[in-house]
């Protein structure tokens, strides 16, 4: 599963429920819908950890990182870079 | 009536900010004709004193306008959480008997479906035209005539809260316009508070810390209060609300611990030296951020205590925090605190008891419940429930809580609704639910100990839960057992179950 893909399918399964919104798109404002609050922060920053295998900073912890799944999947990818792997 | 003191405001100051969101800046002069606009185009809509207007908006410069513009009418605003889901709402929206309801597009959907089916009709207004609603709040104030409100009684009903309770679903509290209007006075005068003075906002309007201690405690005083947009979550927003201190220059940050936590952490450094006050409320302030932001910033944080049925009680104003950060400070104007024991009597200085409070801005009760009005308010004192103590000098000391409240990121979880929930899963039989320490000292995290009847897993339960209560309810850890232990006579250990 592509890093976009997996991303997309953790929000959708793990962040979405309750929240009326069938479908979430790549460039869809996360923190707009409030799809992403305190808890879902959180959440999202463990999956991505334990996921991607790479830390996740303060410094990275900015509305620009993590604004939709495009940009968490940009984040994802320059992390990566530094050595983390983005599976297949 | 409270618009009367944002009138005096603009009168001598028209040209001072009121309300700073983004790159929007608001004048006092301007804020009130907003308000009066849009105070005529829901009367234009149908909407009349003493009708009941949902607020389901984010702290933005349209939440303060409607906020006047409902009260100044002279309807009852009910502020509610845009975050709750839809049987919450439901449940909010009846209660209240409500004839309108001011929405942003996140939460007019579910808001219309609730009311479709009403034998009165509810005027919906919404902040734009996105989803096809025709009404909306920039509209009805480009539609508006300007003219001044009319005082208002002070025993008229200015809003509707609901309270967290230790039984069951929330309980709906009235204050009135007095009870408001005394408790905007008292505040800001005893924080010195003055025109050219900022309140620093990143708690929820629709909360009555947000409504209280930085909206009234702002605009009513000449304050400008700074909206950070968005604050949720913090954790994203902290860079946003450091750059706005620094820029904006605030002097008054109505916080939580998590918040000054938060702040504590950034990895960048600040110049917070404007703040005149810093205030945390909604748990106790553990040592360590308070020493933390203190060492960090060189402002110490001071502790507030206040609840949705009396507004603020206590606040640490003490000259030297320091060695006092551990109390909520001395009762403020009018306040009056005193503990007592199990039989009501009051105990000796330094002992722990209940707190029990009088203020000119205390509810006379709740809703609809004598029963429960009649267990917490007697002679014009109130039971909060809260365990504490006073010291020599009249500071007040929280120690503990005789409710089973949940705190979590500033918010206070009753179990008791948690469990109301759960309980109606077909494969749960019973569930209890508590709050077990988190990661940081004073958070804690909710916790449901759930006896099943058949096949379901933590997921299932979560996402029930997810389905039908705002996220900061919806227990994070389930925990499956063969049977919930119980006292002889029936009573839930809950003890057993951290």
């Amino acid at each position: 599963m592509s890093a976009a893909a997996a991303i997309h399918s953790f929000i959708v399964e793990e962040l979405l429920p309750g929240r009326g919104i069938e479908e979430i798109d790549h460039d869809d404002d996360l923190l707009a819908l409030g799809v992403i609050d305190s808890h879902g922060i959180v959440e999202l920053v463990v999956f991505l950890e334990k996921r991607f295998g790479l830390p996740v900073a303060d410094e990275d912890l900015t509305p620009e990182n993590f604004a939709s799944i495009a940009s968490i999947e940009r984040f994802v990818r320059s992390k990566s870079d530094a050595g983390a792997s983005l599976g297949s | 009536m409270l618009f009367d003191l944002v009138y005096a405001v603009a009168e001598d100051h028209p040209d001072e900010i009121a309300v700073v969101h983004r790159d929007e800046r608001i004048t006092y002069r301007d804020l009130v004709e907003r308000v009066e606009r849009l105070a005529a185009g829901l009367a234009d809509r149908g909407l009349k004193a003493g009708d009941p207007v949902a607020l389901l908006l984010p702290n933005a410069p349209e939440f303060v306008v409607a906020f006047y513009a409902i009260t100044g009418m002279g309807a009852a605003i009910v502020p509610l959480d845009p975050q709750l889901k839809h049987d919450e709402l439901d449940f909010r929206l009846r209660q209240s008997r409500v004839r309108g309801i001011i929405s942003d597009d996140r939460a007019v959907g579910v808001c219309e479906r609730i009311v479709a089916g009403w034998e009165d009709p509810v005027e919906i207004i919404t902040t734009s035209t996105a989803h096809g609603h025709g009404t909306t709040i920039a509209s009805l104030i480009e539609g508006g005539e300007s003219r001044r409100l009319p005082a208002r009684s002070p025993d008229e009903v200015f809003v509707y809260q609901f309270s967290s309770g230790s039984t069951g679903r929330p309980k709906r509290v009235a204050r009135t316009h007095g009870n408001v209007r005394a408790e905007a006075r008292t505040y800001p005068t005893v924080l010195g508070t003055v025109v050219g003075d900022g309140v620093f906002c990143v708690t929820p309007l629709f909360h009555d810390y947000g409504m209280t201690c930085s909206l009234l405690a702002s605009t009513p005083a000449g304050a400008k209060l700074v909206l950070l947009e968005d604050p949720n979550p913090f954790l994203l927003k902290r860079h946003r609300a450091i750059e706005l201190i620094e820029q904006e220059r605030p002097t008054i940050f109505p916080g939580v611990p998590f918040t000054f936590r938060l702040l504590a952490e950034a990895p960048r450094d600040a110049d917070m030296s404007s703040l005149r006050w810093c205030f945390s409320a909604g748990t106790a302030l553990p040592q360590g951020v308070f020493d933390a932001f203190v060492e960090r910033f060189g402002v110490p944080v001071r502790q507030l205590y206040g609840s949705t049925e009396t507004g603020t009680l206590a606040a640490n104003l003490d000259a030297d925090p320091i060695s006092t950060f551990a109390s909520v400070g001395r009762p403020i104007g009018d306040v009056e605190v005193k503990v007592v024991d199990d039989d009501g009597e009051p105990v000796a200085t330094g002992t722990v008891g209940e707190l029990v409070v009088a203020s000119p801005a205390l509810t006379s009760g709740y809703l609809d419940q004598p029963d429960l009005t009649a267990a917490a308010f007697h002679d014009g004192w109130y039971s909060t429930g809260d365990l504490g103590r006073l010291d020599e000098e009249g500071r007040v000391y929280i120690t503990g809580r005789k409710k089973l409240l949940i705190p979590v990121g500033g918010y206070k979880v009753d179990p008791i609704e948690v469990e109301d929930v759960l309980n109606t899963h077909p494969a749960i039989a019973e569930a209890i639910v508590v709050g077990v320490p988190g990661a940081h000292a004073g958070e804690e995290i909710v916790k449901a100990a759930v006896v099943s009847t058949d096949t379901c897993d933590q997921r299932d339960v979560i996402r029930y839960a997810q389905e039908r209560l705002a996220n900061y309810k919806v227990p994070q850890i389930v925990e499956f057992r063969d049977e919930i232990p119980k006292s002889p006579t029936g009573k839930i250990l809950r003890q057993y179950l951290l």
